[in-house]
């Protein structure tokens, strides 16, 4: 199976000298298309610098990593850019949408910047709205929603441009047991319908569970893969 | 995506943060719309004193300064009669003033004062001076020149004198060939501008009374009043082409003090508006940068979602330039109704240099200024909005995220 994303020795440290901490040490890995891979570990194991290395909002300080065999590393901050508006999508674990953008505008937003046409963008949006179940919601702000219909909202526009690569960072950690139950279904309902990999991030043994594999992280380095 | 209306959504959804910026540029704003106006107003009070003492084009002959006998008198503008009707002629010109300056001593009983005076047409004088002469006493506008002529009296003056209305006064003065001549005029009221020269040593008198002591008809200056102050230039030239020999001078080529004050000025209100201007840029840049700052969070989502960085700047210095367009909106309509209330409560300032008596304060409403100062503050809210996505912008994401 082709390797969506793989890592080899991953390192990244915070501070100076003597201060440095070590957030990640040798972190190798591969993510294949398709899959739904969670990174389990206690809160400071390192599971958000991870996913950040591998969002490319964040650069480690040594190691390689490849996006569909493409080296990542020597990329300047304006591929960074692209790569991040084309190939992956985020569901944060605060859900982080546009506060003065519509549930709508919200949704369609990678598409807009993507130059996706007008006609294009209204048509997938309300298909999405309409698989999410907030077509009633579509003009209203996140203010005005509960926590999730939020997550519902950054589930769908995490998939909406169809991404190749998901990066979900504790994404049932501010819902409830069936809220968290409906978005990972929804998730998984998408990665099939898509073929988009999942690199989720979480310490809840439902999310875990629901992974086809899980890669367990200690004070920054892997200590089991299952 | 309509970004205008999302920029307003943005505007609008903290309404306290919103309200404090608001109200910081909006009273910069104002300050400097305040300090503007009353420059503003005291230029051109400083230019109308100027232009009402001596006209807007004054006439002299100086081709004759060194007279027979060492005389001081500079009554040397001969013929002056044919120059002012050709000049009632002119419809740009409203007045002409004739004005024979002379110097002597003043006496009354055993108190004597060195006075320097002029020989003028009362009626049209105390017509140009308007508010800038102020007259007291049981004046006769017309300054009689019959048998015992009238005279007005600086203020201080006349207190040096111990004189009062309806005194007898002796008047001494030196002709310009040198004969003594006197004659005695009656204390027919006094004025005082604030200006110590004019208070402590002026008197005026008929030009027939002038003429009659100085025994000659010459006069000092014929001073031309326009309609239009802005037509002293091109009636200057014209005057000076037709009149061969005699000096015509503008306004400005006479008014050594208003120059001077002026500079002064320049330099006071340049110091203070660089000073204000310099404040509130810090305060609004500041205020702009924590705001922005405050909402990093919000730029590293849209940076992680691939958004161009100048799809980003663009987003906020649009977000500054409506802020920018509605606090200088309020910033004017403080500055106006602030500038009303105090034109209406009369306010007095302190005596300016040279003078003895405050003015009141008066701030004057250039809406051009308005203008032009508020597209100045909606450049530096939108350069501070900039300025400040961009530090935002170029942070860590990760840690914004975090």
């Amino acid at each position: 199976m082709t390797a969506r994303l793989s890592l080899d020795a991953i390192c990244k440290h915070y501070g100076k000298d003597d201060n440095s901490v070590t957030a990640l040490a040798e972190i190798t890995f591969s993510l294949n298309a398709g899959e739904f891979l969670a990174i389990e570990g206690p809160s400071g194991s390192g599971k958000s610098t991870l996913l950040n290395i591998c969002g490319l909002i964040d650069a480690p300080d040594s190691g390689c990593y490849y996006f569909n065999g493409k080296p990542l590393n020597q990329l300047s901050a304006r591929e960074r850019c692209a790569y991040r508006r084309r190939e992956i999508g985020f569901i944060f674990q605060r859900h982080q949408l546009i506060p003065a953008m519509t549930v709508y505008e919200n949704i369609a937003y990678p598409l807009l910047l993507n130059g996706e046409r007008p006609q294009q963008i209204r048509h997938e949006v309300e298909q999405l709205l309409t698989q999410m179940g907030l077509e009633q919601r579509r003009q209203q702000l996140p203010q005005q929603l509960s926590g999730g219909e939020r997550q519902r909202v950054g589930i769908a526009r995490a998939l909406i441009k169809r991404p190749q690569l998901v990066i979900a960072d504790e994404p049932s950690a501010s819902l409830d047991h069936q809220h968290a139950h409906t978005g990972l279904q929804l998730m998984r309902e998408l990665n099939r319908q898509y073929g988009a990999s999942f690199l989720i991030a979480s310490h809840d043994p439902f999310v875990i569970n629901h992974c086809d594999r899980k890669i367990s992280l200690l004070d920054g380095r892997i200590e089991a893969t299952a | 995506m309509n970004w205008l209306l999302i920029a307003t959504r943005n505007i609008l959804r903290d309404g306290t943060r919103v309200i404090s910026t608001l109200l910081i540029i909006a009273v910069g704003l104002t300050a400097l719309l305040m300090g503007n106006g009353f420059m503003l107003s005291t230029y051109d009070s400083l230019q109308e004193i100027a232009m009402r003492t001596e006209g807007h084009i004054i006439i002299t002959d100086e081709r004759t300064t060194a007279l027979p006998g060492g005389a001081h008198q500079q009554l040397t503008l001969s013929g002056w009669q044919a120059i002012q009707e050709s000049l009632w002629e002119d419809e740009r010109v409203l007045r002409v003033l004739p004005r024979a300056h002379f110097e002597g001593i003043i006496s009354k009983g055993t108190q004597s004062a060195v006075f320097f005076g002029s020989g003028v047409d009362p009626q049209e004088e105390f017509r140009v001076h308007g508010p800038f002469l102020l007259t007291s006493g049981t004046l006769n506008p017309w300054l009689t020149a019959e048998e015992l002529p009238d005279v007005m009296l600086g203020r201080v003056l006349a207190r040096t004198l111990g004189a009062t209305t309806g005194d007898l006064l002796t008047l001494q003065t030196r002709r310009n060939n040198g004969e003594q001549s006197e004659i005695t005029v009656r204390l027919a009221g006094v004025f005082h501008n604030g200006t110590p020269r004019t208070d402590n040593h002026t008197l005026m008198v008929n030009l027939s009374t002038a003429t009659t002591l100085l025994g000659t008809d010459h006069i000092s200056q014929l001073s031309v009043y326009l309609n239009q102050s802005d037509e002293s230039g091109a009636l200057k030239n014209a005057l000076q082409t037709r009149l061969d020999g005699i000096t015509v001078q503008t306004w400005q080529q006479r008014a050594e003090l208003y120059h001077k004050v002026k500079a002064l000025y320049d330099r006071i209100f340049g110091v203070m508006g660089i000073i204000i201007l310099v404040v509130v840029f810090l305060a609004i840049s500041n205020t702009i940068a924590l705001t922005i700052y405050q909402r990093r969070e919000e730029i590293a989502t849209l940076s992680a979602l691939g958004t161009p960085p100048a799809r980003i700047y663009a987003n906020f210095t649009l977000e500054g330039c409506l802020i920018g367009i509605a606090a200088t909106a309020l910033g004017m309509l403080l500055a106006y109704a602030t500038a009303n209330l105090i034109n209406a409560s009369a306010l007095m300032m302190p005596a300016p240099p040279g003078k003895t008596e405050g003015y009141p304060i008066f701030i004057y409403i250039s809406w051009p200024h308005y203008l032009l100062t508020s597209v100045m503050f909606i450049f530096i809210i939108a350069f501070a909005s900039l300025t400040a996505t961009y530090t935002t912008a170029r942070s860590n994401i990760a840690s914004a995220l975090s």
